[in-house]
């Protein structure tokens, strides 16, 4: 289906939900990001010859009230990294039971970070993009069920949700699929401080041809290793914890995860970032360090190591190999200023300096200008 | 060249510092039969869609004035307690993933009070010396 078809649906299938009663709200954002690396080097999709592809994005969001307590919504996103081709991004109903309780069904995002929901809203944070290390991962959305509460005690604001469904996505090897996925997370509030705590499970499979070709010649010399290795209904855990202090004139902020599937190739991946900016009048600079170490430990070693002999060389081959050639270890400081051209207009430019601890090569410097709209 | 763009960048900044620093004292204003108390902190949730009830239990109707007036450069730097562009990156973080709509806006003063004489369900506030007989007043600092 064509972009503009696609468009056509989502306002026509809302407009008939809403045609009875009632208020249809649409809304839309933009993002123009433009980025050139240092000479010969490459970095987040830019390479040395200036482009808009990687970071630019275009949105269309239709919300309608089908009576007092339900609301049908729909985004359609068209990225530059993938050609401009639209895609619905999240198609939800929420039922709002009470003051303090929503509940939503549907594709939606899953709340694993503090920008999570609006991490495609480039007008909502001071950063040109959201910090990879922490948010590059590969099940952002989740087709399922949320559970949202919020309320307040005496000074103390606290958001709770709950989540749970499945998820499919993709990475660098290839597609992503999470199945019985449960997630939840608590924020608290008072003033200038802000915390909040998340934990996630589910059953994780990637399949990846690279991998299958590995996981399947040691399967011929042991069966149970490779399973061992492989990462197929595999459960990850996901912990993250966030902490912000926002004075008005400054403010510091910063998130901490980890990832882990245990019984698989994939290392733990633990990420940080930590940003602190200045706002003076429209001006917000700010400087971000953020660190991804996914290198862990070798895996399996004790497994290969009780094979017989012949065997060892191979399959140690095929169980340091994978867990090597998937290893990263990196980490990228930037300094960055936002500009507030208007209350849906904001201007920003960015450099990082992304450090490899694995592979010098991949050192890489980044300059990157956006424009940020929302209606 | 060079200068220009160095002169229009002063007085880009010279406008924008101009233009937040002109700040009215508004007080808070409801429909005369609203016996609900209001301070500055259930003012501010009702207004971010925190709070959607007033102490009383009546559903609140927060009207907000447009942005770049002198009462909502004053309101949100004062009761909000952030700029106008922070109060839109918030809203625009809850209207993208459907947990809130932010608060209609009209264009002045005039228009505030007339909505809210007309409707007892509804807040807003405007520039203490617009207030007029229609609506209770309720300063705030």
């Amino acid at each position: 289906m064509n972009n503009f078809s696609k468009t056509v649906v989502l306002l026509t299938s809302l407009g008939f939900a809403a045609a009875t009663n009632a208020e249809v709200r649409i809304n839309g954002f933009a993002n123009l990001v433009g980025g050139i690396t240092s000479s010969d080097d490459a970095l987040y999709g830019y390479d040395d010859s200036f482009s808009f592809k990687s970071e630019s994005s275009f949105a269309l969001q239709v919300s309608a009230d089908i009576n007092d307590k339900m609301t049908a919504t729909g985004q359609i996103i068209a990225r530059g990294e993938d050609d401009y081709d639209a895609e619905f991004e999240w198609a939800y109903f929420t039922f709002n039971a009470t003051d303090h309780v929503s509940i939503s069904a549907g594709r939606l995002r899953l709340p694993l970070f503090k920008y999570s929901a609006s991490r495609d809203v480039g007008y909502s944070y001071h950063w040109v993009n959201t910090p990879r290390a922490v948010y590059a991962v590969p099940f952002n959305n989740l087709d399922g069920v949320r559970v949202d509460y919020a309320n307040y005690a005496g000074d103390w604001e606290y958001n709770l949700q709950l989540a749970v469904g499945t998820f499919s996505g993709d990475n660098d090897l290839g597609d992503v699929e999470g199945k019985n996925v449960i997630v939840g997370t608590a924020e608290v509030q008072k003033d200038w401080f802000k915390a909040r705590v998340v934990t996630g499970r589910g059953k994780t499979t990637i399949d990846a041809d690279a991998v299958s070709n590995i996981i399947n010649a040691l399967a011929q010399i042991s069966p149970e290793l490779a399973n061992d290795l492989d990462l197929r209904d595999d459960s990850g855990l996901f912990l993250g914890v966030g902490l912000e202090a926002d004075f008005y004139d400054w403010f510091i902020s910063g998130e901490f995860t980890s990832i882990n599937a245990e019984d698989s190739f994939s290392p733990e991946d633990k990420a940080f970032y930590i940003t602190a900016g200045l706002r003076f009048g429209a001006f917000t600079p700010s400087v971000t360090y953020e660190k991804l170490d996914g290198r862990g430990e070798i895996r399996f070693l004790d497994k290969v190591a009780a094979l017989p002999v012949a065997f060892q060389p191979a399959a140690t081959a095929a169980v340091v190999g994978l867990q090597q050639a998937v290893a990263d270890e990196y980490e990228v400081l930037t300094l960055g200023v936002r500009y507030d051209y208007d209350t849906n207009i904001a201007l920003k430019a960015d450099i990082s300096s992304y450090t490899s601890d694995i592979d010098d090569s991949l050192d890489s410097g980044l300059l990157r200008f956006a424009v940020n709209y929302i209606f | 060249m060079l200068k220009h763009t160095v002169k229009k960048i002063a007085l880009t900044a010279a406008f924008l510092l101009g233009s937040t620093s002109v700040f009215a004292e508004v007080v808070v204003i409801v429909h005369p039969s609203n016996s609900a108390s209001i301070d500055a902190k259930s003012t501010q949730r009702i207004f971010l869609g925190k709070e959607k009830k007033f102490s009383t239990g009546k559903e609140a109707i927060p009207i907000n004035q447009a942005a770049g007036t002198a009462s909502r450069n004053s309101f949100d730097n004062d009761t909000l307690g952030r700029n106008s562009a922070q109060v839109s990156a918030y809203w625009s973080k809850l209207v993208f993933t459907g947990k809130g709509i932010p608060p209609k806006e009209v264009a002045d003063d005039a228009e505030v009070i007339a909505m809210v004489a007309a409707n007892p369900d509804a807040i807003g506030y405007v520039d203490s010396g617009s207030v007029t007989a229609s609506v209770k007043a309720i300063a705030l600092n």
